[in-house]
């Protein structure tokens, strides 16, 4: 088994493009500049329901695609190949390629290339299905980010798409590293791509699973008693993963030591919500630690996938406390007050917590929940971590969880 | 976290039981007999009105699930048509494998990989049209229904399982790269018993988006024939239970097969169409028999994925060329889509339990003979020039000392997959 390196990261959101945005925006843990108001002008969504998102936009991309690449794509497919070609740009490949064509891609997606999917939809269900356009099918299908990634970056290993809600972006990061691992592939991008359509953005508020709050500005309360809901979000997060010793060999420099990873399942939740697996999560999450030679009393620091939502920062923090039974619970910080509910904004903020970047407090959070009996970050110093446990749970009850060290 | 070291790739890991359901039936008696007899379940359909679709033809399944099942699952009338599709498969393949479900934790460790393109997206349809067109007849709560993770999260529920649970949607190679990664979880000994597979049904995306492309026959699909035309749609779900060999055997059950290696790959070249030199289906086949420690010499036949498209026969011909070398002109070739048509993201999936059940039956199923019974339209392309592979066509074709043979997956985005599956001939490793 080699052991993996994170030696690019690339990433794209509300908060700009590239490492150091995201970076300036976790210090900030401000959300409100970056929300944009979401059209609701087709009557989708509810009366008095959420009014924001967290958009990446396609439009400040031109440095990372080309247009004449750019008009072959989805909006997730654009995101996805920018992210990896930052990704690679910061792991000193100048060409934006992989060093090695061997490379895997993996790229985690909760709900695929959306506004091509709606597109396509009302051509062939409103239109006719002779009014098909063969460019957004094509575009339509989840790999889609995947195949681009790999034909563009010249990355010839293999190439899958997670499809797992939530819980979709430790699995490909954690599938990426096992290629590495296993020598299945040198090397490997992998992390992931979603975007927010006013479709979505309605649906999702009608389900009641969207943050807002009536007469200010829409706010995620992560972990606090007061929590309604998510921030809707949309970007993508790429890490380039290698090999220690081929990183060492080509002066690669490291964020992050991947130490760990796994995932298991709640069969309690619903098919849309979190269930009451607290306990075998709990230990589920130890086993992985223990096979893995990390004792839990090593990690000390926590980056929860907690986005406000009930349910779901209900069962994180019951499954946490269940894992830090026996240990002081390390600083937890939850970034999806601050970069909103999609995966790749978790991932980026996971790697940088492990490579020693400065977080504010957690944005949103003002009130613990008694029934929680988790506080997360209050923005106080702290010192570099050793040992960070990223763990992101999804509704309908997938689980997943990384272990990145220190570089 | 998953620990493939050398002594992890050395244990075996057996298909120990199998589930499918098809264009044959709810089912895999009903598969293996419709595949045994050669005859095409590629019909027209009723999932939905097809009038106004460039084709009409698919292999859908029979609606009525086998009795009892529906009473058997609490939440059978959420589910999508894929989910219970996979469910029923599961539960097949469960109780084939002489295992207990539901399932304790973490006793024995149960994890669930699943491929799927497009989940519970005909579900979706209608829940679009209505959301629409008249907001009060949709139901948002369906769309809990409608995920691409749908069908694996279903078995899982269902099941208890609190193992690893992870869907692929790579397009047409989801199945296959679910078997692949599961195989790696149970050789690393993350966990004990897998249920890996796929499933996926008729819905009207894929069905107006492939024809878009002009790649579906308006017949029944005649994959590596000069006369292919394109694919054919199919729809179902597959699963195989996979454990330790010496697991197995320790509890007196009898292996049906050895899933030996899996290898992946991606073309890197176009969205759509494959690579015309094989080369990275090629790449696949040989990172599979690598995985599986044989040479090519040790493949007595091949389950192609031969969806019937011009360009994916072609390429796919390429690579078993350069895998194979001469012998590839000898090698037969067994064509599973051109009976129960192409189930996309689990096509992997129902494509490893034929090959399966033709090693253990120890002969190969057949496609469909003859001539193609309507000859090309005016303007239509003439006949491509023909592979010169052994396709085995019309009758079954005995093959009772077949040692190992080779299921591939070639999908959309260039992702490729190739299985390597070991007959079960009673030694213990």
């Amino acid at each position: 088994m080699s052991e993996v390196l994170v030696t690019g990261l690339g990433t794209v959101g509300a908060y700009g493009c590239g490492g150091d945005s995201l970076r300036r925006a976790l210090a900030a843990a401000d959300p409100a500049p970056l929300l944009a108001a979401v059209d609701r002008s087709a009557g989708y969504h509810r009366a008095g329901g959420a009014r924001s998102a967290l958009l990446a936009g396609t439009g400040h991309l031109a440095a990372w695609l080309a247009p004449g690449e750019a008009r072959r794509m989805s909006p997730p497919s654009k995101l996805a190949v920018a992210a990896a070609r930052m990704a690679l740009d910061c792991a000193g490949f100048a060409d934006r390629r992989c060093g090695d064509e061997a490379a895997s891609v993996v790229v985690a997606t909760a709900f695929g290339p959306s506004s091509y999917s709606e597109a396509l939809l009302r051509q062939i269900l409103f239109e006719g299905p002779e009014a098909t356009s063969p460019f957004l099918f094509t575009e339509s299908v989840a790999n889609a980010p995947a195949a681009q990634i790999a034909i563009l970056c010249r990355a010839r290993g293999p190439s899958v798409t997670v499809c797992q809600r939530e819980a979709g972006v430790l699995l490909a990061v954690g599938q990426g590293a096992a290629d590495v691992a296993a020598g299945r592939a040198p090397a490997a991008l992998a992390g992931a791509v979603d975007e927010m359509t006013p479709l979505l953005h309605a649906l999702l508020d009608r389900f009641a699973a969207l943050a807002h709050v009536a007469d200010t500005v829409d706010i995620a309360r992560p972990f606090d008693r007061r929590r309604s809901g998510f921030l809707a979000a949309e970007g993508a997060t790429v890490l380039f993963l290698e090999d220690a010793e081929s990183a060492a060999a080509r002066g690669g420099r490291a964020l992050a030591r991947v130490l760990a990873w796994g995932s298991a399942f709640d069969p309690t939740a619903p098919q849309a919500g979190w269930g009451t697996g607290q306990a075998f999560l709990g230990r589920a999450i130890v086993r992985g630690l223990t096979r893995a030679g990390i004792a839990v009393g090593d990690v000390d620091r926590v980056v929860a996938g907690a986005s406000g939502a009930r349910g779901g920062d209900r069962l994180e923090a019951l499954t946490l406390r269940e894992v830090f039974a026996h240990h002081p619970l390390p600083p937890v910080l939850a970034p999806k007050g601050t970069v909103g509910e999609y995966g790749g904004g978790f991932l980026g903020a996971a790697v940088l917590a492990a490579a020693g970047s400065r977080f504010g407090p957690t944005a949103g959070f003002a009130e613990e929940d008694p029934d929680l009996g988790v506080a997360p970050y209050d923005g106080s110093p702290l010192p570099r971590p050793s040992t960070v446990l990223a763990t992101s749970f999804a509704a309908g009850g997938a689980a997943s969880w990384l272990v990145l060290g220190a570089p | 976290m998953t620990n493939e070291t050398a002594a992890g790739r050395a244990c075996r890991v057996a298909v120990s039981g199998v589930g499918a359901v098809s264009g044959f039936g709810w089912g895999v008696v009903p598969l293996w007999e419709g595949l045994r007899a050669g005859r095409s379940a590629i019909r027209p359909f009723q999932r939905f009105d097809s009038a106004l679709h460039r084709t009409h033809l698919a292999a859908e399944v029979a609606a009525e699930p086998p009795a009892g099942l529906a009473r058997a699952c609490r939440e059978w009338r959420r589910l999508s048509q894929a989910d219970r599709f996979a469910l029923c498969a599961a539960l097949e393949a469960v109780a084939g494998a002489g295992l207990a479900a539901p399932f304790a934790d973490a006793d024995p460790t149960v994890g669930v990989w699943f491929g799927s393109s497009t989940g519970g997206m005909f579900e979706s349809e209608e829940f679009f049209r209505a959301f629409v067109t008249d907001r009060r007849r949709a139901r948002v709560g369906a769309l809990a229904a409608q995920q691409v993770n749908g069908p694996g999260d279903a078995i899982a529920r269902h099941l208890g399982v609190t193992g690893p649970v992870a869907t692929v949607s790579s397009a047409c190679a989801s199945g296959a790269l679910a078997l692949g990664a599961a195989l790696a979880a149970v050789r690393s000994g993350e966990v004990d018993v897998a249920l890996a597979g796929g499933a996926d049904s008729l819905c009207q995306l894929t069905y107006a988006g492939f024809n878009a492309l002009r790649s579906v026959d308006e017949g029944a699909c005649r994959p590596f024939r000069a006369d292919r035309a394109g694919m054919s749609f199919g729809e179902g779900a597959a699963v195989l239970v996979l454990e330790p060999l010496a697991r197995v055997l320790a509890r007196g059950a009898e292996p049906l097969a050895v899933l030996a290696g899996a290898g992946a790959s991606c073309d890197a070249h176009h969205m759509t169409a494959p690579d015309p030199s094989g080369s990275g289906a090629a790449a696949a086949v040989a990172a599979a028999l690598c995985d599986a420690g044989l040479p090519p010499s040790a493949i007595d036949f091949v389950n192609a994925h031969g969806t019937g498209t011009p360009l994916n026969d072609t390429a796919e011909w390429a690579a078993l060329q350069q895998v194979f070398g001469e012998r590839a002109e000898r090698l037969p070739l067994t064509l599973t889509k051109a009976l129960v048509g192409h189930l996309l993201g689990s096509a992997g999936a129902i494509e490893a339990v034929a090959t399966v059940l033709c090693l253990r039956h120890g002969e190969l199923h057949p496609a469909p003979g003859g001539a193609r019974p309507v000859p090309p339209a005016e303007g239509e392309a003439a006949e491509l020039p023909p592979l010169p592979a052994s396709l085995v066509l019309d009758r079954p074709l005995p093959l009772p000392a077949a040692r190992a043979a080779v299921s591939t997956s070639l999908a959309f985005g260039g992702s490729n997959a190739a299985l390597v599956f070991a007959r079960w001939a009673g030694q213990a490793a």
